[in-house]
């Protein structure tokens, strides 16, 4: 989830003088060292820091709770613990003014239907502040947005607009503007075709004969979401007074919530929020007129007892209210049930569950005395593991070194090395996005883990005696998954004159001891030296190879040492006959 | 010490040369050299040294004088350049020819033609321009003075004479001397065609004690010694009248290589026994995965950013589970969950199931997806599961991150689980896990968990370190797959610590293919 950057002295105006008292115990001047405290409050973890004061990072764990990304989030998540006080924001309910308008075309509902905006005056960016507004940006664009897919992002001057905006619809010919980024005016086409961002983006918007743009009254472009914005009127500089901000994406309420974060972090700076009146032609979840940021939450009703039952503790109703409303939420109480609704800028609340945790977190999870679970239970190991480990001791007491390997490998040591390209055992469970051919691939048996090391170890004094016992999964059409997952041993042998007889030994003692009468049978497999393979069978079931490795896949494994091998199916022992 | 106890002591190789010194001691007064003596008694040279050296150890013989001898010699290098020439010869040689041929060379051209590193190279080239033999000119051309190149000449003369025989440094006059020295292999320099080594001339005499060995050894002799008891000397009962050498048994031994478990699962055993100890009970479950049961049925949502292209691994063929009723159903359920909240009084994510997608193979990429299958299966209530999980993530393989690797998860069901006894759990695992003394919880974020927990311990050698993670899970989790009680969810990251018993600091080295290495880890758990 999102780290961010944050600006101590930046942060320090943003707390307020009272919760910095607070948090610095008096001393007024915040450093990472008092910081970190007060993380947990917002699920946060210091990454690292640039001197005691200046720049620090940290990481936010919540991908529920974007209103955390930026310093404004996590500043007042802390304000409110700290001062027992939650920020009001009168702009929630607002009436826009009359001219502040933006209006949908008919169409974008196939595209990208929604759209939020309103009006930030009366704060000058600061550089800080346009630090964090940059990076708010990107990161609810990035991560809460899915790489603008859901959601993205315009600010605007707003001296240059002349109200109402639309939300338009238009050919990619049908108009020009500068993007951010170049110095002349270039069509919607030339835009996707050749902009940085057109190219990165502009899959989000293709497949149709047009594509939406944002324009004023008077026919300029503000922007070409979610792509670009104009470069006259899109480009916020440190100093400006007065913001135009748009929210436009596929999900309303993300749509929405993200305009209702940015407009209570710009308030929280100083700025004064005015709505815009966003009129739609089509049926939307909110209706087709509302005011944007909009307040949309809707209070829960939760019985206290759930909560005490969740937390394991009989705390009083006021002190669960206390706790919630300390922790920005709003609460009404009756005795046995609470109404409690998030504000604005959160919507995280899905279940009962999520008060909960609302609750521990604001009491602080400190303050919970642990308590043992107390009822009885009988521990064990799978039948597949106990046998494992028998399998483990018996192979350790007959002087085999056990390996560990990766479950990963390539197509070419599962099976080219083999020697069974083409032969009825060449399939294999394969990944289908690998990032490297090296792990492309699911073992189908143990028998190449170990040639692995022993490829490796050419230099390791001899004999090499090696064994492991590990999962494979072997392809299987009539399972649900089109494989089974199986514990195999497999064992191999390697130094100068290392033979069948040898291998055969510790397996005929192996499978004395784990009491299974077996039997080999000849087989014919590309692997093995011909004639110096079989099959081992269980109850009349084939359950394993055994035999003296093919030369050829000794080249290939650049092994130069005789070995034999021995694999067989551990689930099929633990089976009674 | 006893004479005669340290007579017994002896190996025959000992004896050996006492004998060949107080016999030579007795006949003259000079004292013997390394290579008399072996003459002497009749020894290899190897033999001969190995006695020499644990005569000396048990003073028994001493060091009468010692003359230290300079040897020059050629270095494998040198006999290649008295073969094929030495890179001053070779330059030496081309540029010469080229000024009678009327042709221009470079640098370039020589170090290409004559296939030199440019090590060798500059030093050459460096060499004749000193002596005045070539000069560059403009352009990079190399010329010959038509000057001679007495270092040239006094190489060729020295690898002719050191050609298979070394020979004394002094017996070369003094200029010859200082090219030896010169262009000897020295450390750092292991590229020279002169070796200078040391030959060292010892003198050995017997001390005291030796002569008093040596004459227990003349006046008692040895008496019937064997080195061996055999089944013969026990069958016939003759070891009665034999002497049995004594050992020096503060000898290193031979080496073994044994039977071993991995380290690695030594320590995974440890970790199991723990878990078992605690009433937990083994759950397993397979390598691939649907993505209902990797990551819907714990209340993922589809869009989440950790299911997509760049974390998952997703099976090439088939891409697709079987379709089958029971699966038809649970999904049902999962799916009104995600959509609605179904019957869980949750608000749900909101957005259309896609639920082909939730049929989708992938490799299993975390061990809560065992604990999902667990929780399907009529598990015990109350109830303690866990697994150690082989779980897969796309990511770039380096020191700190594996694409495949061992995850411990469990749950924990039971009426009587609630936020304090996760913690509690907590504090067990602290307690068992890392043997911490402290511990902390800090609130986390888990998709399918809530209340989350970060369990961080301080661990005896790492500091504050994360343990694990916790969590109620969600009943978005629980009640569509059948479980009306709490449920714990847990996991715990033991890999630092596994490392830190093992002593290695490369995660790839958990599942070394380097057998030496292998057997030559040890744990300190």
């Amino acid at each position: 989830m999102p780290t961010i950057s944050i600006n101590l002295k930046d942060f320090e105006q943003l707390l307020g003088p009272n919760a910095l008292k607070e948090a610095t115990a008096g001393r007024n001047v915040l450093t990472a060292g008092s910081l970190e405290p007060l993380l947990p409050l917002v699920k946060g973890e210091l990454k690292d820091q640039d001197g005691d004061q200046g720049e620090v990072r940290v990481e936010l764990q919540d991908s529920n709770r974007p209103d955390l990304w930026s310093a404004e989030g996590v500043a007042r998540q802390i304000r409110i613990k700290l001062t027992g006080a939650a920020p009001t924001y009168p702009f929630f309910g607002a009436k826009p003014q009359g001219k502040r308008r933006l209006l949908v075309t008919p169409g974008l509902e196939k595209i990208r239907p929604y759209v939020a905006a309103c009006t930030a005056c009366g704060y000058a960016v600061t550089e800080a502040g346009l630090a964090q507004l940059i990076q708010v940006q990107e990161k609810l664009a990035d991560i809460f947005g899915r790489k603008r897919s859901t959601v993205s992002i315009g600010l605007y001057r707003l001296p240059a607009i002349v109200f109402p905006v639309t939300y338009d619809l238009v050919s990619p010919e049908g108009a020009r503007f500068t993007p951010l980024g170049f110095d002349e005016k270039m069509s919607l086409r030339e835009i996707l075709a050749v902009h940085p961002k057109g190219l990165e983006y502009g899959a989000l918007i293709a497949g149709h004969d047009r594509v939406p743009l944002l324009r004023d009254d008077e026919g300029q472009v503000l922007s070409l979401p979610p792509i670009i914005n104009s470069r006259e009127i899109g480009e916020v500089r440190v100093g400006d007074r007065e913001l135009f901000v748009e929210v436009t994406g596929t999900d309303l309420s993300m749509v929405v919530l993200t305009l209702n974060i940015l407009a209570v972090n710009l308030a929280d700076r100083g700025a004064v929020i005015e709505p815009v009146q966003v009129t739609y032609p089509y049926e939307t979840a909110l209706g087709k007129s509302m005011p944007t940021p909009l307040d949309f939450g809707r209070p829960q009703s939760i019985p206290i007892q759930a909560i005490r039952d969740a937390l394991g503790m009989p705390l009083e109703s006021s002190q669960i209210r206390e706790a919630l409303s300390g922790y920005g939420c709003e609460v009404r109480g009756a005795k046995d049930k609470l109404t409690v609704k998030l504000p604005p800028y959160r919507n995280d609340l899905m279940h009962a569950v999520d008060v909960v945790e609302d609750v521990a977190i604001s009491r602080g999870y400190g303050s919970f005395e642990p308590v043992m679970p107390s009822q009885f239970t009988v521990g064990g190991l799978s039948r597949v593991e106990q046998m494992s480990d028998r399998i483990r001791d018996l192979m350790v007491g007959m002087g085999f070194q056990e390996i560990i390997a990766n479950i990963l490998a390539s197509r070419q040591e599962l099976v080219e090395r083999m020697r069974l390209a083409g032969s009825e055992w060449d399939r294999i469970v394969e990944v289908d996005n690998a990032m490297s051919l090296t792990f492309s691939c699911l073992r189908q048996w143990i028998v190449p883990s170990l040639l692995r090391v022993e490829a490796a170890s050419t230099r390791s004094f001899y004999p090499h005696r090696l064994f492991e016992v590990g999962e494979v999964a072997v392809p299987d059409e009539t399972e649900e998954f089109g494989s089974r997952t199986r514990v195999a041993l497999g064992a191999l042998i390697a130094h100068a004159t290392a033979n069948f007889s040898e291998v055969h030994s510790s397996l005929d003692l192996l499978l004395f001891y784990l009491n299974c009468p077996y039997g080999l049978e000849p087989i014919s497999h590309p692997s093995f030296l011909p004639g110096r393979a079989g099959q081992i069978l269980l109850h009349g079931h084939a359950i394993g190879l055994i035999g003296e490795l093919h030369p050829e896949v000794l080249e290939q494994w650049q092994v130069t040492m005789p070995a034999v091998v021995f694999e067989l199916e551990v689930d099929a022992l633990t089976e009674k006959p | 010490m006893d004479p005669h106890a340290q007579i017994g002591s002896l190996h025959p190789l000992e004896i050996k040369v006492l004998i060949a010194l107080s016999q030579h001691q007795a006949l003259q007064s000079r004292p013997l050299r390394q290579e008399d003596i072996g003459h002497a008694a009749g020894l290899e040279p190897s033999q001969l040294s190995m006695a020499v050296e644990w005569l000396l150890a048990k003073a028994l013989i001493r060091v009468e004088s010692e003359v230290v001898t300079p040897i020059a010699s050629l270095s494998k290098v040198g006999e290649r350049y008295f073969e094929k020439y030495a890179p001053i010869e070779r330059i030496l040689s081309v540029v010469r020819d080229a000024k009678q041929t009327g042709k221009r060379v470079t640098i370039q051209d020589l170090q290409v033609r004559e296939g030199l590193e440019p090590s060798e190279m500059s030093g050459a080239v460096g060499s004749l321009k000193k002596e005045g033999a070539i000069r560059i000119v403009a352009g990079g051309h190399v010329e010959a003075t038509g000057a001679p190149s007495p270092l040239t000449e006094s190489l060729r003369t020295l690898l002719k004479d050191l050609h298979g025989a070394p020979r004394e440094l002094h017996a070369f006059p003094e200029a010859l001397r200082r090219v030896i020295e010169q262009y000897a292999v020295k450390r750092g320099n292991p590229n020279e065609p002169f070796r200078i080594d040391d030959r060292v001339e010892r003198r050995y005499q017997l001390t005291e004690a030796g002569q008093d060995a040596a004459r227990v050894i003349a006046t008692q002799g040895l008496g019937d010694e064997v080195s061996q008891l055999t089944p013969e000397l026990l069958k016939d009962g003759s070891w009665r009248t034999k002497r049995f050498r004594q050992y020096t048994i503060s000898l290193r031994p031979p080496r073994l290589s044994a039977g071993r478990r991995h380290p690695y699962r030594e320590f995974l055993d440890l970790v199991k026994r723990k878990l078992v100890s605690m009433g937990f009970q083994e759950m397993r479950g397979s390598l691939v995965e649907t993505e209902f049961w990797n990551m819907d049925a714990l209340y993922m949502p589809q869009f989440h950013p950790a299911r997509a292209i760049h974390d998952v691994y997703f099976v090439k063929a088939p891409t697709h589970a079987r379709n089958d009723m029971v699966t038809a159903t649970r999904i049902a359920r999962v799916a009104a969950t995600h959509e609605s909240g179904g019957e869980t009084g949750s608000t749900g994510w909101g957005y259309h199931y896609d639920r082909e997608r939730a049929q989708r193979l992938v490799l299993r990429s975390q061990g809560t997806a065992v604990s999902a299958h667990t929780l399907a299966s009529n598990p015990a209530v109350p109830g303690k599961y866990f697994s150690i999980a082989r779980c897969f993530r796309y990511d770039a393989v380096d020191a700190t991150h594996a694409c495949d690797f061992f995850q411990v998860e469990g749950i924990v069901l039971g009426p009587d689980i609630n936020f304090r006894t996760l913690l509690g759990l907590l504090n067990l695992f602290a307690v068992e896990m890392a043997q911490a003394k402290e511990s902390r919880f800090l609130p986390a974020y888990f998709p399918f968990t809530e209340p989350s927990v970060e369990l961080h311990v301080r661990h005896p050698e790492l500091g504050w370190m994360e343990l694990g993670g916790a969590g109620l899970f969600r009943p978005e989790v629980t009640l569509p797959l059948g479980v009306e009680v709490p449920v714990i969810a847990w996991g715990l990251g033991l890999d630092r610590m596994a490392m830190v018993a093992l002593g290695i600091h490369d995660i790839r080295d958990l599942f070394s293919t380097d057998l030496d290495m292998l057997r030559t880890t040890r744990g300190h758990f």
